[in-house]
């Protein structure tokens, strides 16, 4: 079983870091998001 | 000049509405008929079930924001769709049920050009005998008064462990095909870091118990996903988190009755366990309004507008799971015999489960139905609006715009701590919703690259941050279009 060790937790909480996370996080979900969607079955 | 009728103001009927009202001139009709008064935004009932936020906070009132925006409401609950209208009336019409003011109790025909039915679902609390919140110590985080509720219950509980009292706290699902296992994995988190603050954790026992036959499931069938370096499996990824959190897990669990702090349940292995606890929270099954439809000569033809939930472009064709297919699910959420009514959201009938269909050594169905939460609702209610206004303005049908949940991603930002400097936030998006073994066959159906997960205080502000930014779009405040769903 994995387990969160302290130095994940430190990384996790430090605010300075997790601002730049806020930063990645934004855009990753931004661009699956508005990455767009769509149907899946072929159009004969 | 078309008339557009949308039931229910929820996140995909209100979404719905803001389009239509944006993109079509006045002298088109846009009338929303919902039995709620307020709008809520839903993912925020967590906070207001442990006390960190007011309800007054995520909701606000919908008549004087529609009659700004020229959009009609008439605050009535729908009873019967008559789509061929009937030997008096020649148009299609819903017949609804005024439920507050003057003209409370009164019936009123509806009619419509178009119909969107964003009912959502029904809390089917009755599903699980004893299973009533604010009874029998349990509770539900489901809309914003029973998580009001919630909060006076787990700060009822909070005091007692203050004064000295071990207390046991269930949370999960409180039915066998229960869905929506991730606001119930929110409100754990969040009740576990409250403790801590109250400076009473060790004073509880922390339970989960869920219908998942693996941690993490959450009703999709699991993930891989991408986390940090490492692919990780979402059950692995909870249950890493519960182990940090000292949290106990019961999984493939169908709870089946409660009684005043015991909960009665069915293992997948077909034993018949109990459970006590002083505190409960419990997601109930969801299930289709019952609505009934009729024909112009008055002849019942629900089963051509529900199967349950609202039927759809979907493919209904009974078949094992692995012969399930994304093409399954629906592009356009019309449906397929009365061509002008459309089903976005929660509202429409999936074609089978997500998750593979498991039954109990006694033949219980044990197993969570398949998850639809508000971005694939904004979704699909933003793609049907578009669709509704391109046949409008194009004076014939267009399906032009699609969107299916096999070809669509979605984030779920799950709160596991409130607190700006120390809260928590578990982040996870999938891509797509539903797994496409075909075109992803090595990472479970999905891409990799778009299904990650991450931990930390990001998370607390990104769902902190995705409660302002929805509230103000809901409000239609200036430039709200701009605010992806």
């Amino acid at each position: 079983m994995k387990r969160i060790s302290p130095r994940m937790r430190f990384r996790m909480m430090n605010p300075f870091l997790q601002f730049f996370k806020f930063i990645i996080l934004s855009i990753k979900i931004m661009v699956i998001v508005a990455g767009g969607h769509g149907g899946t079955r072929k159009v004969n | 000049m078309s008339k557009i009728v949308i039931l229910g103001a929820g996140i995909s009927g209100h979404v719905a509405a803001s389009h239509l009202r944006r993109k079509l001139s006045k002298e088109h009709e846009v009338l929303v008929v919902s039995p709620n008064s307020n709008y809520q935004w839903i993912p925020s009932n967590i906070w207001v079930g442990i006390g960190r936020m007011k309800s007054e906070k995520i909701l606000f009132p919908l008549e004087p924001l529609y009659k700004k925006k020229n959009i009609g409401y008439k605050q009535a609950k729908a009873v019967s769709f008559y789509p061929e209208g009937d030997k008096s009336e020649q148009k299609p019409y819903v017949l609804a049920e005024y439920v507050a003011g003057t003209n409370q109790g009164q019936q009123e025909k509806i009619t419509y050009d178009y119909l969107i039915n964003a009912t959502g679902p029904k809390l089917n609390f009755e599903a699980t005998e004893g299973l009533i919140p604010g009874k029998n110590k349990t509770y539900s985080v489901c809309t914003y008064t029973h998580a009001d509720h919630a909060w006076e219950g787990l700060n009822d509980i909070i005091q007692q462990m203050k004064a000295g009292k071990k207390a046991k706290i269930l949370i999960g699902t409180g039915h066998a095909k229960s869905t929506c296992q991730g606001a119930a994995f929110e409100y754990i988190l969040n009740v576990e870091k409250e403790l801590h603050k109250h400076n009473v954790r060790d004073m509880a026992e922390i339970t989960w118990i869920a219908n998942e036959h693996q941690l993490g499931d959450f009703g999709m069938d699991g993930m891989l996903m991408s986390y940090g370096d490492m692919i990780m499996k979402s059950s692995e990824l909870v249950e890493m988190i519960f182990e940090d959190r000292n949290i106990k897990w019961i999984i493939g669990a169908g709870v089946n009755k409660i009684e005043d702090g015991i909960a009665y349940y069915e293992t997948l292995d077909g034993e018949y366990k109990v459970e006590t606890y002083d505190f409960a929270m419990l997601i109930p099954a969801f299930s289709g309004h019952g609505f009934k439809a009729f024909d112009k000569n008055e002849n019942d033809i629900t089963e051509k507008l529900f199967k349950g939930f609202m039927i759809v472009d979907a493919d209904y064709t009974p078949k094992p799971y692995e012969e399930w297919t994304v093409q399954d699910w629906p592009e356009t959420y019309q449906n397929p015999n009365y061509k002008n009514i459309y089903a976005p959201g929660i509202a429409f009938a999936p074609p089978h489960a997500i998750s593979k269909p498991r039954k109990s050594a006694n033949g219980t169905d044990i197993s969570p139905a398949p998850p639809r939460t508000g971005m694939p609702s904004g979704i699909t209610a933003k793609l049907v609006a578009d669709n509704i206004i391109d046949s409008i303005k194009n004076g014939k049908e267009s399906l032009d715009h699609k969107g299916s949940l096999g070809n669509m991603g979605a984030a779920c930002i799950a709160s596991a701590g409130y607190g700006f400097w120390d809260g928590s936030g578990v982040s996870i998006t999938t891509y797509p919703i539903v797994p496409d073994f075909v075109k992803y066959p090595d990472s479970h159906g999905r891409h990799l690259g778009k299904t990650f997960g991450a931990i930390g205080l990001a998370g607390h502000w990104l769902k902190l941050m995705l409660h302002y930014a929805f509230l103000y779009k809901a409000k239609m405040r200036p430039f709200w279009w701009l605010i992806p769903e």
